[in-house]
């Protein structure tokens, strides 16, 4: 349900972009900078047009989202694994929370040079830079989570005759749901960055390649329509897929009020 | 039961020589000296005192959530190591699992009991019988927190009661409610206990809530924690906590434990 407040909301986003859109071909009608490098709305939806009609633009679309659904179910589950373990064992968390930390200090470009060092130009290396950007989001979120539950929640668990080895999927990763979420939400963003950098140099189809032909072939139309794509599909999946089962998550424990 | 009844009944909870330090560094604690005693079946103790007496690191000792320094804590003559449901404990709040609704959680106990463990369907069944017990039948479905907190410990206390402890642990019953849903908290509770017989060890810091629950009543003086006086209240139940003559009662608790904080 939508209620009034939220579709007034509404109203002033759409709004705002209208503006921004606006905003956009003002500063290209006063021809300030010349148009081929800073192309008109138009002209970026022009050419979004031709290469989804000339067949580019779909296969790389898909073989990024493929790329990521691969790569990031690995590495989502690489690190609830090795979370739970993290958030398990004081020891694995000291041990691992610092490299991990360090980690998520590195661009996710960074890891480009290593991935075609270690793989040349194969797919592998694109899965790589994904699962090295975003695997340690999700391990350190998970484990922060677990180590917030309220000991109640543990205490109760134990005197309710919880065996030792149903605790982590009984109690454990349900009462740190909710966190967890979260952190597989932020594992995504960063393995899409990882994605469309790897791509952008290692690849013959995908979102980064376009943006790298769009360059190549001194096409600003190209490379600001695809940045609009990837941010929008980026932003798409974010906020309609795990935006969605984040709130239902809050949603169902009382957290966050339903709408 | 009246206090004969009780003084017959084979010892349930025997605690001997039960002490309890903390150490954090180079400081030592005295959390609870020596303490020595045995409830028997069927009884409802009621550890008394002000807050950090020592009351609840007893409680959190015979759950088994933390062992004690010396001595030896046993239920029907096996020394307890470990938490465990034939001690069951229900907490200040009510710790129910927000994961969970309220049916599952009552139903969650029963899936680690040898007799319910492969029968869903026999959990649900005893889990709604339960419900009917504290009338939240209506709510099996609801989340918790679409619950008042009255309802919300109604609840907890049904799902304690679902494994059938042999022992209930209450760490403070039925805290921040308001006085009239606690008076019939209290009822509810007497009358269940009356039913199932439960052997009951609660913690409160409230002399008119000990009067009304307890049949023994252990007044626990601070620092360093121990018992300090024992009165035994043979009032017939269910007590109503707005009854005089358990006012009195509690009256006399209190001086006990004025009188020895001197």
């Amino acid at each position: 349900m939508v209620n009034d407040t939220e579709r007034n909301y509404r109203v002033y986003v759409v709004g705002f972009y209208v503006l921004l859109l606006g905003a956009w071909q003002l500063l290209f009608s006063l021809k300030l900078i010349p148009d081929y490098l800073f192309p008109s709305p138009l002209a970026v939806a022009k050419r979004l047009w031709e290469l989804g009609a000339d067949g580019s633009l779909w296969p790389s679309i898909k073989a990024t989202l493929v790329r990521m659904a691969v790569g990031f179910s690995v590495s989502a589950g690489a690190g609830l694994v090795i979370g739970v373990v993290m958030g398990m064992s004081r020891i694995v968390n000291r041990c691992l929370k610092s490299l991990f930390l360090g980690l998520q200090t590195l661009p996710t470009a960074a890891w480009v040079p290593i991935s075609l060092l270690i793989f040349g130009l194969s797919d592998w290396g694109i899965y790589f830079v994904i699962i090295m950007s975003s695997v340690a989001a999700v391990a350190i979120a998970t484990s922060d989570r677990i180590l917030h539950i309220p000991p109640m929640y543990l205490r109760a668990a134990l005197t309710l005759g919880t065996p030792g080895y149903a605790m982590p999927f009984r109690v454990i990763l349900p009462a740190a749901l909710p966190g967890i979420v979260t952190g597989i939400k932020l594992g995504w963003t960063l393995g899409w960055h990882g994605a469309v950098s790897a791509e952008l140099i290692k690849s013959t189809v995908g979102l980064g390649y376009l943006l790298y032909m769009g360059r190549e072939l001194n096409d600003a139309a190209q490379v600001l329509g695809i940045m609009v794509l990837t941010i929008l599909f980026g932003l798409l999946l974010d906020r309609f897929l795990f935006g969605q089962i984040e709130q239902r998550i809050r949603v169902r424990r009382g957290l966050e009020r339903g709408h | 039961m009246d206090a004969q009844e009780i003084a017959a009944s084979p010892v349930k909870l025997r605690l001997s020589k039960v002490t309890k330090t903390y150490r954090t560094g180079a400081q030592v604690v005295e959390a609870l000296q020596p303490v020595d005693l045995e409830i028997r079946e069927g009884e409802y103790v009621v550890l008394f005192g002000p807050s950090g007496c020592g009351k609840s690191t007893l409680l959190n000792l015979i759950a088994g959530f933390e062992a004690p320094t010396t001595g030896e804590i046993t239920l029907d003559d096996q020394v307890i190591e470990r938490p465990g449901s034939d001690r069951l404990m229900m907490f200040q709040e009510h710790a129910l699992f927000p994961w969970l609704n309220v049916i599952e959680n009552v139903m969650y106990g029963l899936k680690w009991q040898r007799a319910y463990r492969f029968r869903r369907r026999r959990r649900r069944e005893r889990a709604m019988e339960l419900l009917k017990l504290v009338h939240v039948d209506e709510f099996a479905k609801a989340r918790i927190h679409e619950l008042s907190g009255g309802m919300k410990q109604r609840v907890a206390l049904v799902r304690a009661l679902a494994p059938d402890p042999k022992v209930l642990l209450i760490d403070e019953p039925f805290p921040a409610l308001d006085a009239l849903v606690r008076a019939k908290l209290y009822t509810e509770l007497q009358d269940i206990l009356v039913r199932t017989r439960k052997t009951i060890v609660s913690v409160t810091h409230d002399p008119r809530e000990a009067a009304c629950l307890g049949d023994r009543v252990l007044v626990f003086s601070g620092r360093p924690g121990r018992v300090c006086a024992e009165i035994t209240i043979d009032l017939p139940r269910p007590r109503d906590i707005n009854d005089p003559v358990v006012a009195e009662c509690a009256g006399q608790i209190t001086a006990q434990l004025e009188s020895a904080h001197g």
